[in-house]
């Protein structure tokens, strides 16, 4: 497949229908068929996770990045055919920063009120995953995946514990499922092509091209 | 992909539900009545509040075990009235805030350090464990002296 695949995941903003509290993100990627099915990928977006209770007030946010690699099995059926069905494999990691605005504890006596300040934070997980993008028109995809995610390791905020991870989901969980569903689109630039022009502007001899014939041998006669 | 979208919809309608947070969880003082004499469980009729509260904790209910919330101050005290009989308790306690979750909140816990009390209806009190957590359980058992014969 030529060019890059740009996309936008249609989920995230909508999160919020699935998830407890209220969250909500963006994220965007990109793609390119470097090698024959092998996909290197791009991923980064941003999320916020705000919970707000008679008790807590909490927000949390962070901009996260994913890169990996997507393999595809699907056989094309001709030279035109760009539906791909895939495994893929992320490495993901994120700065990310969470705060509890107030806090209530409920008493006989008097309620005790108090906040935690900003906590930064660093975490990484890795995923797989499976999924299908099918071009719908020329040069527009859609797509899903579905998501298995493993928490490497966060940092250890004290109190109060880290409680989400953007791009990740609940901390206290070591493994997480995620459904994704996104948007793309391919621009149509023959990277390959490129790159031949310009070898071929400096003199380098593009792969694939014969410069010179080879110098005919003599075949040492058969006795 | 027509289906996929519809299955999403699907699901998006079948999740959708409104969001149910639970409060945070409480640690309550447990004392159990015991009578002086024989050692057995005793019930008493108990009217109780803080003091300097306005809010009654029991208002002449019969019990023979007495849950206590205890202050996020150092020190807390009761005004309990055993069978018409008044007596003040005071719990010198340490408060530790504890987290239970970001979807119900923040508690306390507490250590018992020592406890004083008026002798009118209390004989004595025995601690029998000095951490007070969310997990209800025997903290301390209130001797009361048995009524006089005929009084009640």
């Amino acid at each position: 497949m030529k060019g890059i695949r740009l996309g936008a995941d249609i989920t995230r903003p909508f999160q919020d229908l699935w998830t407890k509290g209220n969250r909500y993100g963006t994220e965007f990627s990109a793609d390119m068929e470097l090698w024959p099915n092998l996909f290197p990928v791009f991923e980064s977006g941003f999320e916020v996770m705000k919970i707000n209770t008679s008790y807590i007030d909490y927000k949390s946010s962070g901009s996260y990045s994913r890169i990996g690699m997507d393999y595809n099995f699907l056989q094309a059926e001709n030279k035109n055919d760009k539906n791909i069905f895939y495994v893929g494999l992320r490495y993901g990691f994120v700065l990310a920063k969470q705060q509890v605005n107030s806090y209530t504890i409920d008493s006989y006596w008097a309620p005790t009120t108090g906040r935690f300040g900003n906590q930064n934070y660093f975490a990484h997980w890795g995923e797989f995953l499976i999924g299908i993008k099918g071009e719908i028109v020329h040069n527009f995809y859609m797509g899903w995946t579905i998501r298995g995610k493993i928490k490497l390791n966060n940092k250890d905020t004290g109190m109060p514990p880290i409680y989400f991870i953007p791009g990740y989901g609940k901390a206290e969980k070591g493994f997480n499922m995620d459904f994704t569903y996104s948007v793309y689109y391919n621009l149509p630039w023959d990277f390959r092509k490129s790159i031949d022009r310009k070898k071929a502007a400096i003199g380098v001899p593009a792969k694939g091209t014969i410069t010179k014939k080879p110098s005919p041998q003599k075949l040492p006669a058969k006795k | 992909m027509k289906r996929v979208v519809y299955l999403i919809f699907f699901l998006i309608a079948a999740v959708a539900c409104k969001e149910v947070f639970e409060a945070p969880p409480q640690a309550f003082l447990k004392a159990s009545l015991l009578n002086s004499s024989t050692k057995k469980s005793l019930s008493s009729v108990v009217t109780a509040r803080g003091v300097g509260m306005d809010s009654l904790l029991y208002k002449d209910s019969t019990i023979t075990i007495l849950i206590l919330p205890l202050s996020p101050n150092n020190k807390s005290s009761f005004r309990i009235t055993f069978d018409s009989i008044s007596d003040t308790i005071t719990f010198t306690h340490e408060a530790s805030m504890k987290y239970a979750s970001v979807e119900t909140g923040f508690y306390n816990e507490y250590k018992l350090k020592s406890i004083g009390f008026t002798k009118n209806r209390i004989d004595s009190i025995q601690i029998t464990d000095s951490l007070v957590t969310k997990t209800w359980h025997e903290n301390i058992t209130l001797y009361l002296r048995p009524l006089p014969a005929g009084s009640n």
